[in-house]
């Protein structure tokens, strides 16, 4: 009786320390798994747009209070430090083309048939007369170095399944933003919307993606339309009519040379 | 009557005396006709530098503008506008100002496009004289452009280079276009040595798209002596929804500069009339303690101490007119010629500027009114409160100590 | 020597006209020296006071530096050559530094400006103006840190306030755009728009990486002298401690050439006005020394018929000219001296005249207070002009004496 009784007692201990080992270690496990989960789902948002390789065309609308202005544009991308984009219409602006090679930005145009390398007093400039400075170019391929993800919500909004990232800037990453917020409905990982906050967590601008068609075989938003919160106005639209991605693309497209042909 | 013939016998039978005194008050004159209008030059000429090269005397801008320069701001309807100035006497010059970037070979700088009218702009600034290599823009050559002296040299151009300007037009393509160096200006003030772009005000409506509208009205006044703030007013007045301002509220660092160096100017006048005033006090005190002992005779045989004072008096002033008289044959002259050639500073400095504004090197002198009035009357002033002490003393003093007065 | 007592027995014949005219030799020296000494007081002020904004007194920079200021002109081994450079004689410190242009943003927007990159262990507020204007928060204390230290008008202008991030940009040695975070750990306020809304100060270490310098590499070392003074002279022994193929020794003048123009052209200005002054005084002194011959034509004659020879009576008057002007001298010493005093001690207060905040002349702050500042040698260069002109004024007088033929003379009663 005496040994038995004994033996019961270790075993509970037992028993109630590994209860108390997997709880914990669980809450540690979840909370990478938050990160990495939050990573893993980023990067396939990132392929939906992007993929290995890419070819697009779309149009582009900005309004502000001084202008509107539509461009028609194709562009070419290659992991994420190679993108080439060109202006096809209208006819006055048509060969202007934004080469970037990883942080480098040059632009051609045509009247002048001059190219030039962006200085850095040019980065903060807007690209094409749009809400996207030169640097937003350089930047948002980054994003996975500089930011940290975060799930901040999980669950139904309006009526479907989302997920809300919430993404802090590493402390040395060079970024103006205090932090960024994406938004996805579930199943498929379609982003809603992409907020952007200043360090006193003040909205700054705001991407929303709509119109969800078929591109390239898959369900993606079409639209992406850019808001800064201070001009509610203004905005800066991108419809895409063609997308195809991981097509065979040639290093030497993204080429200087190649900037000039149109 | 009486009194001044005697008074003139006086002063012609001691004429060396007489000579000596006058002598010393002509030339005090002389000098301070000279040192006045070399003051007047000095006002004028940092004025002038300041303000002639590119500030003018006023400017009209929108409201804001100056805080947040922006392409879209613009003042409308600049035509009438200019023309209203003009009928209430000033003649005015529009200008369009914008920021690019302008690259050479492999050098690059941000740069301000100044985009300009010819002719008015020559009728308001002097910028077109102040070119140091090249040439002046002119109406033909649309492409030609002139460069602030550091910005030319940043970009490693001369004279006859291209260059290519890019930068966001009014419908936010991007603008770009070639041009050819005409000009390098001299140095003119830090912000237009480092980044002043200046074009036709054609081609830059042409490069950045913007068909009408300016941005900035630079204004002098046809009349000089008319008040700046009084005019600073009534264009308020006339403009009522845009921005007027003279050149104290736009550059108030140089208008401290300038303030601060017009009352270094009236010390240093001050100092002078009393260095004057000291050679007249010398030149009466002697005159009359020499003639003491005559005086002291004088009072002896009845003459009435105002009767003497009177006559002293007289005397000094018989002197002095004639000192005035000679000072302004001859200091005007002196004046003049530095008038014309002034003094020469270019051994200490080279197109320097100063607080933002390039300076002559040459001092001129500038004969007005002013400095020529002004010191002839004070002459006179301090000869007659100069010789109250002695005419007083040998007025009271008792004849018999006069007499025996060493 | 018997006409040297006699010059002076002569001169005090006549009290009262001798200390007039010594009073007014005197007043000469009052002013040349009341006007010289506050010009030098404020030149020497605003040059320390832009020596520390940047380029200290004497500047170590890479040849061609100073006429196309470029980040890819640098000097090398600068731990070593400051070492050297604070042994020497007249050196009161010098501080390495990285100068460029940059963007600086943040969330609300980019504005472009300077940047001025240190080692806050080698600057003090004595040498930096701007550490010295910090009115919030402090200087960084990590050379290699993201502490930066703003101008209040930048400040505003991105809404930026202590501890907040902002990003600069510029372009490297390779040409390549680099940017880095940094956070706001103090902001100045020197009163100069230019300075307050367009120049950050920055850790040197990080920029260095930023940019890709090697760990010695910078713009240039500012020097700063105990005396500016003698900024030439120290200028020359400086340059040879210097590899002249790469590197330039130069002088506050050369690289702020505004504010060296400027004192130039006031300096000038000033002692063209002082001469004026002078010559003034010279026609009294003239005056006097006529006048006293004038009347002593007779006694002179009297001389003369007695065997003096014209040549003595010249000297003798040039004596009295002499004597007149040393008298002179003294008087201008003792009425200097506590008026000097009193403006070194207490100086004379002109900032009722300006506008409240601290003025700038030429891009550079002044003291409304101004006080004065006399060298030996400009002392000495006051006394022998007054003395010489004072002299010099005497000798038509004393030819004069020569000239009168003794008949005539006695002729005139």
């Amino acid at each position: 009786m005496h040994r038995f009784c004994n033996f019961g007692l270790l075993l509970k201990a037992h028993i109630i320390l590994l209860v108390f080992i997997l709880i914990i270690s669980n809450s540690v496990f979840a909370a990478n798994d938050n990160s990495d989960r939050a990573k893993i789902i980023l990067r396939q948002i990132d392929d939906l747009w992007r993929g290995e390789s890419s070819y697009g065309r779309f149009t582009m609308r900005v309004k502000t209070q001084h202008y509107t202005r539509t461009l028609q544009m194709e562009g070419w991308s290659k992991g994420t430090e190679k993108t080439l984009m060109r202006i096809l219409k209208p006819l006055k602006e048509k060969g202007t083309a934004t080469l970037k090679s990883n942080d480098t930005i040059y632009s051609y145009l045509p009247k002048t048939d001059r190219t030039i390398r962006l200085t850095s007093g040019m980065m903060m400039g807007s690209w094409m007369g749009s809400h996207f400075t030169n640097d937003d170019l350089v930047k948002e391929s980054r994003m996975e170095e500089d930011y940290v993800p975060r799930i901040s919500f999980e669950g139904k909004r309006d009526g479907k399944q989302v997920i809300l990232f919430e993404l802090k800037p590493k402390p040395d990453a060079a970024v103006v933003w205090g932090k960024m917020e994406l938004m996805v409905t579930l199943p498929d990982y379609l982003p809603v919307y992409e907020k952007f906050y200043d360090e006193d967590q003040n909205l700054a601008r705001t991407i929303v993606f709509e119109k969800i068609k078929t591109l390239s075989g898959k369900l993606r938003p079409s639209v992406m339309r850019l808001t800064p919160a201070d001009k509610p106005d203004e905005y800066t639209v991108f419809i895409y009519e063609k997308l195809q991605l991981n097509i065979p693309v040639k290093d030497s497209l993204f080429s200087l040379s190649n900037l000039k042909r149109y | 009557m009486n009194l001044i013939a005697l008074a003139a016998r006086n002063v012609n039978r001691n004429r060396h005396r007489s000579l000596v005194t006058i002598g010393a008050m002509t030339f005090a004159g002389m000098i301070m006709i000279l040192y006045a209008s070399l003051m007047e030059g000095l006002f004028l000429s940092t004025e002038r530098n300041a303000l002639a090269m590119n500030i003018g005397e006023l400017q009209i801008h929108v409201k804001g503008y100056r805080d947040d320069p922006d392409l879209y701001t613009k003042i409308e309807g600049s035509e009438k506008i200019i023309s209203k100035l003009a009928a209430n006497g000033m003649t005015a010059s529009p200008r369009l100002f914008g920021f690019a970037l302008a690259a050479a070979g492999i050098s690059s700088a941000g740069v301000q496009l100044r985009g300009i009218n010819l002719e008015l702009e020559s009728k308001v600034t002097r910028i077109h004289e102040h070119v140091y290599k090249g040439e002046w823009l002119n109406r033909v050559d649309m492409k030609g452009v002139v460069l602030g002296r550091k910005l030319a040299r940043t970009l490693s151009v001369n004279v006859g280079d291209e260059l290519v300007i890019v930068g966001q037009a009014a419908d936010g393509s991007m603008a770009n276009d070639l041009f050819q160096v005409k000009g390098i200006l001299k140095g003119v003030g830090e912000e237009i040595d480092r980044g002043g772009f200046y074009m036709l005000d054609t081609s830059f409506r042409e490069l950045m798209g913007l068909t009408n509208g300016i941005h900035e009205i630079v204004i002098v006044r046809d009349d000089k002596t008319v008040e700046i703030e009084q005019v600073t007013d009534k264009l308020s007045a006339i403009f009522p929804h845009y921005e007027v301002l003279n050149w104290r509220k736009l550059q108030p660092l140089i208008a401290e500069i300038l303030d601060l160096s017009d009352i270094n100017i009236y010390i240093m006048l001050f100092i002078t009339y009393i260095a004057v005033a000291m050679v007249v006090l010398n030149a009466m005190l002697m005159s009359v303690f020499e003639r003491i002992r005559e005086f002291g005779v004088m009072r002896a045989i009845g003459v009435g101490p105002w009767q003497l004072f009177s006559l002293i008096y007289t005397e000094t002033l018989i002197q002095v007119c004639i000192a005035v008289v000679l000072a302004f044959i001859f200091g005007l002259p002196l004046a003049w010629y530095f008038q014309l050639n002034g003094i020469d500073l270019t051994q200490f400095i080279s197109g320097m500027s100063f607080g933002g504004i390039a300076f002559d090197p040459i001092w001129r002198a500038e004969l007005t009114q002013r400095s020529v009035m002004a010191p002839l009357v004070t002459l006179v002033l301090i000869a007659l409160v100069a010789v109250l002490y002695p005419a007083i003393k040998a007025a009271v003093i008792q004849p018999v100590k006069a007499i025996h007065y060493r | 020597m018997k006409l040297i007592s006699l010059a002076w027995r002569n001169v005090w014949r006549r009290k009262r006209r001798t200390l007039i005219t010594a009073s007014s030799i005197g007043f000469g020296v009052l002013l040349s020296a009341t006007f010289t000494g506050m010009a030098l007081y404020m030149y020497g002020n605003m040059i320390d006071a832009s020596a520390s904004t940047g380029f200290g007194h004497i500047t170590i920079s890479a040849v061609g530096y100073n006429k196309t200021p470029t980040l890819d002109k640098r000097i090398s081994t600068t731990d070593e050559l400051r070492e050297k450079l604070i042994r020497e004689q007249g050196v009161a410190d010098a501080m390495v530094r990285i100068m460029g242009q940059a963007m600086f943003a943040s969330a609300v927007k980019s504005v472009g400006g300077m940047f001025l990159a240190i080692d806050p262990s080698q600057e003090t507020e004595k040498y930096n103006l701007l550490i010295r204007l910090i009115k919030q928060g402090n200087v960084f204390t990590d050379k290699d840190g993201t502490g930066v230290v703003v101008g209040n008008k930048l400040a505003e202008k991105l809404n930026l306030k202590l501890g907040k991030k902002l990003v600069y940009t510029t372009t490297d040695v390779n040409g390549e755009i680099v940017s880095e975070i940094a956070r706001v750990s103090g902001v100045f306020s020197t009163g100069v728009a230019e300075i307050d809304g367009g120049l950050v100060l920055l850790p040197i270490d990080r920029v260095r990486n930023v940019l890709g310098y090697e760990k010695d590499e910078a713009t240039l070392l500012a020097v700063m002298l105990d005396n500016q003074r003698k900024a030439d002279d120290i200028r020359h022994r400086l340059s040879e401690k210097l590899d002249l193929k790469r590197q330039e020794a130069l002088t506050w003048r050369d690289t702020q050439a505004d504010l060296a123009g400027m004192i130039t052209i006031d300096g000038a200005s000033n002692y063209i006005s002082q001469l004026l002054v002078a010559l003034l005084i010279s026609a009294g002194v003239l005056n006097t020394l006529l006048m006293s011959v004038l009347e002593r034509t007779r006694e002179f004659g009297v001389m003369m018929a007695l065997g003096m020879s014209a040549r003595q009576l010249f000297k003798l008057v040039l004596f009295e000219s002499v004597w007149l002007a040393l008298i002179g001298l003294v008087v201008g010493v003792m009425i200097t001296s506590p008026w000097y005093w009193y403006l070194d001690v207490y100086g004379l207060d002109f900032s009722a005249m300006l506008s409240g905040e601290d003025y700038s002349v030429a891009g550079v702050l002044v003291d409304p207070i101004v006080r004065v500042k006399l060298y030996i040698e400009t002392v000495v260069i006051i006394l022998s002009v007054v003395f010489t002109l004072a002299i010099l004024s005497g000798v038509y007088p004393a030819w004069r004496a020569g000239r009168i033929p003794p008949i005539e003379s006695l002729r005139n009663i």
